[in-house]
Parts: structure tokens; sequence; C-alpha cells
């Protein structure tokens, strides 16, 4: 067989779905190997960027259905790796596993600066888990096998296989042999069995009967454990408030009682303050980002921390922990249910302060969403989040760009489906959305699937409407167009004097460009129509586009100042020091 | 790593399998830390595939240091990676010398240290090896006197605990 042959068939065997990607000179005896097999469905999407954030739409949206798949994305070599880059260091900063195959230059011409060669192993290994390069048709199965192992053992991330031309064309040996079901890897450093000690889940159980003030902070392992049913029993079981991290949304119905909503710089007042004056902080699946921390000296000072989480090297990184459990965040929450010692206490005044907490800005927030409008009389995002919550009853799925837009949706939505919440974190990579939202609707087809940006980051991957018209993806487009960089405006308004540098935008006739494309276009600008725009698009069958005029003066908060503690959080602009 | 030199060297002993791009892999991840490699010494194993490898870096803080070996240990070709316990290991180095000495100064020095010579050309001029530690080495050197260093080849250290 030809390596190209065992590339698809690898493929096959790994029960791949969909391949996104786009061709070129060095792909193409892949590329056309997958015309002649026709065992996945090909969507081309209009740039390689395009193409890796769909993959990670498949790997985070199939995750808690009965068809778990790994996301594929596929590009020639030199620029066409060189577009995935972007798409891959998210993946990677999100844990999301990826594959992603490249067709490189034939291996006798390789760093001769040989035409559209890129060092595509070089650049891709510090943002991956691996790189490949087989360079013989004998290791091509080997590789891409090893290669779905090593993207979803333990915390998940990208993987990439650059695989020269002329492997893709060799023929393997009369004799060659690759059995997939008995491969293993012998990949040591990927092996891991953290099981942990009975001694330590005691110890973590006997701080939790003992706390008086506990959080749990819940983070992204609990979707990717798909462990929000056993999150829930243990708040429950030990009455425990439970505050989200942006990735850990989703893991439990936001407006359950315990639920204290997201934390972090733009978290809400409630799982700020708590975390600022708990006793014990319990992290589950998380990392102590800086967005959640803020400055480091002044986090948890006051608190014991226990930390569960599947990456050891994240333990003790950024916040000492009391007790730290090396797991699966799902199995070591079932190994704490099951200790008999763990007790439930009312922690009366502890549910009063936080009740007092959420008090604060409550009603300042809601005048603001009853108002609707901003200073200028534009629509505000918060209102507009708040209406499709209502309309939807949060049990819709939600994809976000990166802006104000999204940590709006993140604070405002109210999540009800398990894993039903998609944007970039770690990387916060503008442009996310649109394409990420393709590669959800494939995977949860029966959902309604929302895709939100601003306009700076629709303006990233826009291109991807080829996409959606071309394969009339249902997805319900919202572009909320304040007519600026949102976020970063936000922090000239707090932070640089109101100079707005580099961030007011000439847009375009959106309404046009969503005509070219064929998709169904409204324009909301007042909000009395805002119901009606959002429940015609919700039963418009096929995609559809709104967009939002949005007042550009609206501020996200609360807001942890970056680099302040979350001491210094801004709840208010009436209240600002 | 900051504007304050760190002042304690620190030793860190990594296994790996010998695949392509473990150095490449491991010497990022320092980089990105930030770390100036003192030196680092990679050889084979006994076991077939396996490399030994021998890093050596200034870091004062124990905690960086976990977390730098943790991060190590996330490499998936690592098999295991642990920071040498300095006091309680052998340290040794390889020097290769060309130097130009009488033959007395040689003799002189040959009562004192222990090393062989390799290669010796008319004008005085040699080349010797010697094996030590890091402070016997240096000592030799600086015990050269009228003598004269032309060149030096150190191989970076390796260490093995008690
Ligand atoms: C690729 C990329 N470039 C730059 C940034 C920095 N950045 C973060 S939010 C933001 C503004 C986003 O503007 P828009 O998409 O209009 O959303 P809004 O904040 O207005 O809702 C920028 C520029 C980024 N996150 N990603
Ligand atoms: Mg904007």
């Amino acid at each position: 067989m030809k390596g190209a042959e065992l590339v698809i068939k690898s493929l096959k065997d790994k029960g791949v779905q969909y391949v996104f990607g786009y061709t070129g000179g060095a792909i193409m005896p892949v590329f056309d190997e997958m015309e002649k097999q026709k065992v996945f469905s090909f969507i081309m999407s209009r740039h390689e960027q395009g193409a890796a954030f769909m993959a990670q739409g498949v790997s985070r949206a199939s995750l808690t259905t009965s068809n778990p798949q790994i996301g594929v994305c596929m590009a020639t070599s030199g620029p066409g790796a060189m577009n995935l880059v972007t798409g891959i260091a998210d993946a990677g900063m999100d844990s999301v596993p990826i594959i992603a195959i490249t067709g490189q230059v034939p291996s006798g011409v390789i760093a001769t600066d040989a035409f559209q060669e890129s060092d595509v192993v070089g650049v891709m290994m510090p943002l991956t888990k691996q790189t490949y390069m087989p360079l013989r048709v004998d290791q091509i199965e080997e590789s891409i096998h090893e290669a779905f192992h090593v993207a979803t053992v333990g915390r998940g991330g990208p993987v990439v296989i650059d695989i020269p031309k002329d492997i893709q064309n060799q023929e393997t040996a009369a004799d060659y042999r690759f059995d997939p079901i008995a491969f293993e890897s012998d990949l040591v450093g990927m092996l891991y069995s953290p099981h942990p000690e009975r001694e330590t889940i005691r110890k973590a159980v006997s701080l939790i009967n003992r706390s008086e003030r506990p959080l749990i902070l819940c983070g992204h392992g609990i979707i990717s454990a798909n462990a929000g049913d056993s999150l829930k029993q243990l708040a429950e079981k030990a009455n425990l408030p439970v505050a989200f991290t942006l990735h850990g949304l989703s893991s439990l119905p936001v407006d359950h009682p315990l639920s204290l909503g997201m934390v972090g710089m733009h978290g809400t007042v409630e799982s700020n303050w708590a975390l600022l004056n708990a006793d014990l902080v319990i992290a589950l699946g998380m990392r102590f980002d800086d967005r959640v921390t803020g400055k480091l000296d002044d986090f948890a000072v006051n608190a014991a921390v226990i930390h569960v989480e599947i990456d050891p090297s994240e333990i003790d990184k950024n916040v000492k922990t009391n007790v730290s459990i090396n797991a699966d965040a799902g199995g070591a929450i079932q190994q704490l249910l099951r200790d008999p010692e763990l007790i439930s206490k009312p922690r009366r005044l502890w549910f009063e302060q936080i009740e007092t907490y959420r008090s604060e800005i409550v009603d300042e927030i809601q005048e603001e969403i009853d108002t609707g409008v901003g200073k200028e009389g534009q629509l505000l995002m918060k209102t507009i989040v708040s209406k499709l919550s209502k309309a939807t009853g949060g049990r819709d799925i939600v994809v976000a760009d990166v802006g104000q837009h999204q940590m709006i949706v993140a604070r405002f939505y109210n999540f009800q489906t398990p894993n039903s919440w998609f944007t970039s974190g770690g990387a916060g990579t503008m442009g996310c959305a649109l394409p990420m939202a393709v590669g959800v609707k494939m995977v949860r087809p029966n959902e309604r699937v929302w895709s939100i940006s601003g306009d700076g980051g629709f303006q990233m991957n826009i291109q991807e409407l080829g996409t959606i018209m071309e394969h009339d993806v249902d997805i319900k487009i919202l572009l909320f167009n304040n007519g600026y960089l949102g976020m970063v405006r936000q922090w000239q308004t707090l932070f640089f004097d109101g100079r707005y540098a580099g961030t007011p935008m000439k847009n375009p006739d959106f309404g046009k460009i969503a005509a070219a494309y064929g998709i169904p276009y409204q324009r909301v600008a007042e909000v009395s129509e805002i119901d009606a725009a959002l429940a015609a698009a919700a039963e418009h069958k096929g995609a559809t586009m709104v967009e939002f005029l949005c007042d550009p003066s609206e501020i996200v908060l609360p807001m942890v100042p970056a680099g302040g503690g979350i001491a210094d959080m801004i709840t208010s602009l009436k209240k600002k020091k | 790593m900051t504007s304050t030199h760190p002042m304690k060297r620190r030793a860190i002993l990594i296994f790996v399998l010998n695949r392509p791009g473990v150095l490449n892999k491991i010497s990022m991840l320092i980089r990105r830390k930030m770390y100036n490699v003192e030196t680092v010494t990679a050889c084979r194993t006994h076991r077939p595939g396996i490399s030994r490898m021998t890093l050596t870096l200034y870091e004062d803080s124990d905690d960086k240091m976990i977390q730098v070996i943790k991060q190590i240990e996330k490499i998936a070709e690592v098999l295991s990676a642990k920071e040498l316990d300095v006091d309680n290991s052998f340290w040794r180095e390889v020097a290769v010398i060309k130097l130009e000495a009488s033959d007395s100064l040689m003799e002189r020095l040959g009562s004192k240290y222990n090393f062989e010579i390799l290669d010796r050309q008319e004008n005085e001029v040699f080349i010797i090896q010697m094996a030590g530690t890091y402070g016997l080495i240096d000592e030799f050197m600086q015990q050269l006197g009228e003598g004269k260093i032309i060149e030096t080849a150190r191989s970076g250290f390796t260490a093995m605990e008690k």
C-alpha cells in the first residue's frame, strides 16, 4: 500500500468522521486517496486556521456524546501548515485533543529551503504534545495511531504529523504488517496512572469537613472528564458552593442553588469575594490561570487548598497546595464521595455572607439590563444575552469569540446543558467562534448552536461564511457590533485615560456580506426588536445572522484589573475608588 | 533567571527514549523557563534505546526546580527526571588540553596530577587528557605556571549518586 492510503486507513481505523482542511502540492497524494476512499466527510475551510478551530469544535463538543470524536485537520506544507499554527497553539492552551496532518516537501530536499518548505516540526514542537515526521512509509500508521493516543491520554492536547510527499507516495514492502488493535505506544512519559492514596483522600475529606467557608473551583477538567454529575453530588452531599472558571461553565446548571457563577477577572462578585474570604479552596480540574487568581501573592492567603488535577506539572505551579490529588477530576470526586467520613454542614453564616456579596451589584446590573441601552443610546450586550438566555432557556449551545461579548455571554447566559459552552480561553484567540461553531454543529446536529462574535473577531475568520454556505451549516450567528475592539477599548477607558489607540474600526455593510453568502440577515438597533429577531433566527432552518448595534461605552464589570489581586476588583464604576 | 543572579548550581538527571528531537524539547523548555544551561551531557546507557542526560543550571528556589523537573517529566519521551543530590554525587568531567610546556614542567605536573599524554609534538606542544572534578581540572590549568594553554575541550559534567 501507498503511504497516502495508510494515512486514510489509519484515520478510518480511528473512527474519524470529519476532516477539515485545505489542499496544496505537498498534501495532494493524501487528498487524492481521500477522494478515492471516501471514508469520512471532508470539509474544506477557507483558511487553515479555520480548519484547526473546526477540528477543535469536533473534539470539544463530541466529548459528552455517545460518539466522542477527535477532530482532524489537514494542510499542505509551508504556508498551509503555518496557517494552522494559531489554531493548534490555541488547542494546546485549552487542552483540546486534535490531530493535524501536514504535507511536507520530499524528504530528499528537507532543510534546503525548498519551495513551500517550513520547519513544521520545529515550529510546532513547543505548542503541541508531540510531533511526528515519518521518514519511511512503514512509520505512518504507527505515528498516526500513537498521535491519537498521545493527544487524548491524560491532559488532552494537539499532535502534529508532518509527512514528506515522497513518503506519501512510497509503497510498503510485501511483508509490511501493522495491527491497529494490538498497537501500544512505548512513550512512557505519557503513561500515567494516578491512583490517589486513601490517605490523601482522607486528608482532603478532613479539610472539607472542618471548613466553615469552603469554595469549589470547577475547571475545564470537569468538562473533559464529563464529571458534572459527580461534581453535583459532591457539592450537594457536603454542601459546598461552586464557582466556575471560564471553561468550567456548563458543568452544572449555572442557576443551581450552590452555584456562584464564573470566577476570575470578569467573574461574579459573589464568587470572587467568596474566593477572597474562603478558608478552603477545592480546585477541581483547573490550573490557577492568572485570569482566575489575580495577583498570586494575594491569592487565597487565608485558605487551605485542595488541588485535583490530571497534569502533575500544574500542581504547586502557581498556588501551593495543602492536599494535591494527581488524578482525573471525575475519578477523584468519586473517591471523595465514597469516603464514609465526608459530612454535610449547614455553614449558614457562609451562605448568608455569599448572599450579601451577591446582592452588592445585582440591582444595578438588573437595572442596566432592563434599560437595555448604554450611554450612547445603543444596545447593551448584557441585555441581548439575557434575552437570548430567556428565549433558549439556557439549553442551547453557545460558542463565543474573544472580547467583551465573550465575557458577557459567560456571565449572563444561564447554562443548563452539560458541555454547551465553547470558546477560546487560555489563548483567547479572536476569530475562534465562527469556525469552532462549524465543528460543534457537525457532532451535535440536533442541538441549536449560537455563534457569538464581536465585529473585530468576526472579521478575523469571516471567510468561513463560505464553508457555512457550502455545507449549509445550521448555526445562528450573532454579531455584536460596537464599532470597536471593545475589550481593549474597555482597558483604555479604565487604565489609559480614554485614549483609543487602534480600537475604533470602520466596518463593512455586514448585511451585504451575509447576502453575498446567501445567509438570511437581520439588523437590530432597538431593544424592542431583540426578542423577535432571536425568535426568527431560532426558528429558521439553516444558517442565519443577526447583527446587533451595540453601545461602545458598555464596560464589563466586575473586573479584577490585570496584575491586581481579587481585593482590587472593580464592581461598579459608580463606586470606583 | 531574575535580575539577581541565582547562586546555587543544580544538576538534573534525565533518562529519555533515544528518539529524534528529545534533546531539542528539553533545551527548548529550559529556554522557555529562561535558564541559561551551564553544561549538558548526553550518552547512551547499557539499556538499548535509552539515553542519559545530565544538565546543570543555576537556581536558588527549590519550588522552581521542582516545577522545571515536572515539566521535563511531561515530555513524552522522558522516562524520568530528578534533581541530583549534589552533596552525595560524584561529579566528573573530562578535559582534553593542548598546551605548550617544557618537559621538566610536564614532569613536575605529572607527579601531582593524573593525566595521560595523547600527543607530543617537537616544539613542546602536548595534547593531554585529564579526568576529574571540575575543581581539579581548573586547578591544573592554573598551576601551569610558565606553561601556556593553546586550546581546551571540556566535556561538561556527568554525575552519579552514591
Ligand atoms: C488574534 C487576537 N488578536 C488580538 C487580541 C487582543 N484582543 C482581545 S479582545 C480584543 C477586542 C475584541 O474586539 P471585538 O471582536 O469587536 O469584540 P468586543 O470586545 O468588541 O466585544 C482584542 C483586540 C486577541 N485576543 N486575539
Ligand atoms: Mg467590537
